[in-house]
């Protein structure tokens, strides 16, 4: 998964990566991805079953009819105990098949759901990290979404929004200094009286300025 | 309710909130459910034609016991028709006219084949009844190339005084053996019909079994997706209410909706911009205090001041 405080400009302590998928983060949002897998294994497991169960029966019946005539057939003759133990073994891996088959599909409807829940998973994820920031007033860069990725609209929206944010908050910082410069130019017209708490006032707003600056970069 | 929820209720016209995602995730994953089953299915009407037709020809090779003829021969004589054995020796005719059919009704008076050179029979002899009584006289010498004579196509029946009584002789074992018959042919059918059945059932489960699928994941793909895009639907009117500098309290998300983690993450985010107005707020408001206090209320630079501070906290209202 992607790092989106790389993105933000904020010193960060591990370098700067190539935004990668990777299989160990695949399970993103564990509650939301297995909720969908467990329901479709259920699902493939009993269609699987049902249809094992079907079609095992039908190949019963032909087994016992072919049994019914080897009887008649090989009469005392040792013969029939192969013939019989091919049939049952022949029975035997249709169950086999079937069941391989009933894993596949659940592997394959699984596989994929991992896949598409995580490009789903993956945005939010990335929004989530952002949200994170944003709680403490840190208003970086957003980088756009790995290709592929679904909710483009979303984070198209959210990226809208944060970009808005952060343009009203520079301008903010933008207002604030000349606000403070021309007040300290102005200091000359000021009561002697109320001088020293404007100072006090103007370099507490210019640590505040400081402060959101950084939390742009 | 609670304080923070707002009268949101799910309905069914809204199910499709964000058509692109929830359409793409479930068509993706129905088209993949309907591939598998397609070719499962295939796969399992295979092996079940199979196994049927195995069946259906064994069923096919259990020859039940026949329906004995009434005043026939006697039990068992009637289940083939006898045939001439053929004979063993090379210088020996073919069996047919060595040995001529047990339960044939040649007549063992004259053994000599039709069309031979021996002698015919006396017109006053009674004719063979394998011609039907039928006065013919003798066919022509070797080869019958001779253009053969007029044959006196009437029937002459002579009845002296005789008497015939028919008397149909059952075999004691009739009504078992028709009964066994039956039983059998019944048995058969029975099968027959149970193994075309289990063909069908098979079949159909197969054809129930991939529309519900179909039709049940589409349901369920769009409901859970509906619950991940009904709360990316609220977050993303309140990023479009942020956008515009407008930041109004955040309302809970419905019973039942996903990403609740997600969206307590948001509301903290929503919070922290919250925050940061109002720090920005109280900070402002020092400084116009200050310059009020120095005189400099009236000085453009806070007059600005002034306007920022209203337009941030006219955003958090």
């Amino acid at each position: 998964m992607s790092d989106p405080t790389a993105a933000t400009g904020l010193p960060s302590p591990v370098p700067r990566s190539r935004h990668q998928r990777k299989l160990s983060n695949y399970l993103l949002d564990k509650n939301l991805q297995l909720r969908y897998i467990l329901l479709v294994t259920l699902l493939s497991a009993v269609i699987s079953g049902a249809l094992g169960y079907m079609i095992y029966d039908q190949s019963r019946l032909a087994s016992e009819s072919i049994e019914r005539d080897l009887q008649v057939l090989t009469v005392g003759d040792t013969s029939r105990q192969e013939f019989t133990s091919i049939l049952a073994g022949k029975d035997q891996a249709l169950v086999y098949e079937m069941v391989g088959l009933g894993l596949g599909l659940v592997v394959i409807l699984s596989a994929y759901l991992v896949i598409m829940t995580h490009k789903v998973a993956g945005p939010l994820f990335k929004v989530s990290t952002y949200f994170e920031q944003m709680a403490e007033g840190r208003l970086g860069v957003v980088t756009p979404l790995r290709r592929g990725d679904m909710l483009q609209d979303f984070f198209g929206e959210f990226k809208a929004m944060h970009e808005s944010l952060r343009a009203r908050a520079q301008a903010d910082v933008a207002a604030l200094e000349r606000a403070t410069t021309a007040l300290r130019d102005a200091r000359g017209e000021a009561d002697a009286a109320g001088r020293g708490k404007l100072d006090d006032a103007l370099t507490a707003l210019d640590q505040h300025v400081a402060g959101r600056k950084k939390q742009l970069a | 309710m609670k304080p923070g929820d707002r009268g949101y209720k799910r309905s069914w016209k809204n199910l499709l909130i964000n058509k692109r995602y929830q359409l793409r995730f479930t068509l993706f994953m129905v088209g993949l459910s309907a591939l598998l089953m397609v070719g499962l299915g295939a796969w399992v009407m295979s092996v079940a034609d199979e196994t049927t037709a195995v069946s259906k020809t064994s069923l096919r090779g259990d020859a039940c016991p026949r329906l004995p003829a009434v005043g026939a021969t006697p039990a068992g004589a009637e289940d083939e028709p006898a045939l001439p054995a053929p004979s063993m020796k090379l210088d020996e005719p073919d069996g047919s006219a060595a040995a001529p059919a047990p339960g044939s009704a040649a007549p063992a008076a004259n053994p000599v084949t039709p069309g031979s050179a021996a002698a015919p029979a006396a017109d006053n002899v009674p004719r063979d009844a394998t011609r039907g009584g039928v006065n013919r006289p003798a066919l022509p010498g070797v080869g019958g190339r001779e253009s053969p004579p007029e044959i006196d196509r009437h029937v002459k029946v002579q009845i002296d005084e005789s008497s015939m009584t028919l008397t149909p002789t059952l075999p004691p074992d009739f009504a078992d053996r028709v009964t066994a018959h039956w039983a059998c042919e019944l048995r058969q059918a029975a099968t027959y019909e149970r193994l075309e059945r289990g063909r069908l059932r098979i079949l159909w489960a197969m054809i129930a079994t991939g529309i519900a699928l179909v039709i049940g994941l589409a349901l369920y793909g769009i409901k859970m997706t509906h619950r991940v895009a009904g709360p990316l639907f609220k977050v993303g009117l309140y990023l479009h209410k942020m956008r515009d500098g407008r930041f109004d309290k955040v309302y809970n998300l419905r019973k039942g909706d996903q990403l609740v983690d997600f969206y307590d993450q948001f509301k903290a985010a929503h919070g922290g911009i919250v925050a940061m107005q109002q720090d920005d707020i109280a900070r402002i408001a020092r400084v116009i205090a200050a310059a009020d206090a120095a005189g400099l209320g009236q000085h453009p630079a806070v007059a600005e001041l002034r306007e920022l501070s209203a337009r941030k906290e006219k955003s958090i209202e």
